[in-house]
């Protein structure tokens, strides 16, 4: 849908139309990355504001995507930065009853899995993020984060890993548990 | 219980992350507090860019009026000179005028005095 967005020069920049097509891509990004819906919402409400005010360097419908995604990601690691430096550490350890964190939609594993992608390290999670939400390539990635590619190779294998060997524990610990 | 991995690959699972990542929708108020906010920051933008031009006007209205007072007082000055300057002229040519007058009627008296001593002689 995004990709077909044809810049109209008269219009160009269009805020409300930006806006209307970006605002789910922008809070999902800032809700994976902070796995608090009030704070993505808060996120997503300054990165629009951020866009607002540099609207005229705005060059083109997919310059728009690019930096929403770097700003909103940027956003959300600030913003956890300032939480933890406050001692306020959302990430409250996963229910050992497995009924804590109830999806919002779809399958109960994807609920889960999203739970424990919170509790993946920042930069391997905003690459799988990138990744399986946005589904964009490794060098893409590399670029929305300003990353060496090597690197983000690395944290997608290093993230994949981990967030498979803690599905796969969760799963056994509730096998064990029925 | 053996346990069977649900993955039987990472294909997948990722499969299974992919689907978990969907994009969710933003909550209904996002749009309206962006706005609101939007428009209040445009309003005191505007508000502000009113404020700096009418303190740029006050302060060029200042430096007129400052400049003014300052070409009325050099004028001023500058005129009050030229006064004394055509007085003190003034008075210096009175003064030629008075010496000139003196020694014209020295000369006269003088000249008297010659005559009425070549007429006695004569």
């Amino acid at each position: 849908m995004t990709e077909s967005w044809q810049p109209d020069f008269e219009k160009l920049p269009d805020f409300e139309r930006l806006f209307d097509e970006h605002q789910s891509m922008v809070f999902s990004l800032a809700l994976r990355m902070t796995g608090d819906r009030g704070l993505a919402e808060e996120i997503a409400q300054d990165v629009f504001m951020e866009l607002d005010r540099h609207i005229a360097k705005i060059e083109s419908a997919q310059h728009a995507i690019c930096w929403l995604r770097r700003v909103t990601i940027s956003r959300s690691t600030d913003a956890l930065r300032r939480r933890r430096v406050r001692g306020i550490d959302q990430w409250v350890a996963i229910d050992e009853s497995h009924g804590a964190r109830e999806p919002e939609s779809g399958s109960p594993l994807g609920g889960r899995i999203e739970a424990l992608l919170a509790t993946l390290p920042e930069a391997q999670r905003a690459a799988i993020i990138l990744r399986y939400q946005e589904d964009l390539t490794p060098e893409e990635i590399a670029a929305t984060l300003g990353a060496p590619l090597a690197t983000v190779k690395s944290q997608l294998q290093r993230g994949l890993k981990l967030l498979r060997a803690k599905v796969e524990s969760q799963l056994k610990e509730y096998i064990r548990a029925v | 219980m053996q346990f069977e991995d649900p993955f039987e690959n990472i294909d997948e699972f990722e499969r299974e992350l992919r689907k978990s990542l969907e994009r969710q929708p933003a909550p209904p108020s996002l749009k309206r507090k962006v706005m609101e906010q939007r428009w209040h920051e445009r309003a005191q933008a505007r508000s502000n860019r009113t404020t700096a031009r009418q303190r740029t006007r006050m302060i060029w209205l200042e430096r007129i009026a400052a400049s003014l007072v300052v070409a009325s007082v050099a004028g001023s000055a500058l005129a009050g000179h030229y006064a004394i300057e055509r007085r003190k002229g003034e008075e210096a040519k009175q003064q030629v005028f008075t010496a000139l007058r003196i020694t014209n009627h020295a000369f006269q008296v003088m000249n008297r005095q010659l005559q009425e001593r070549d007429k006695n002689s004569q």
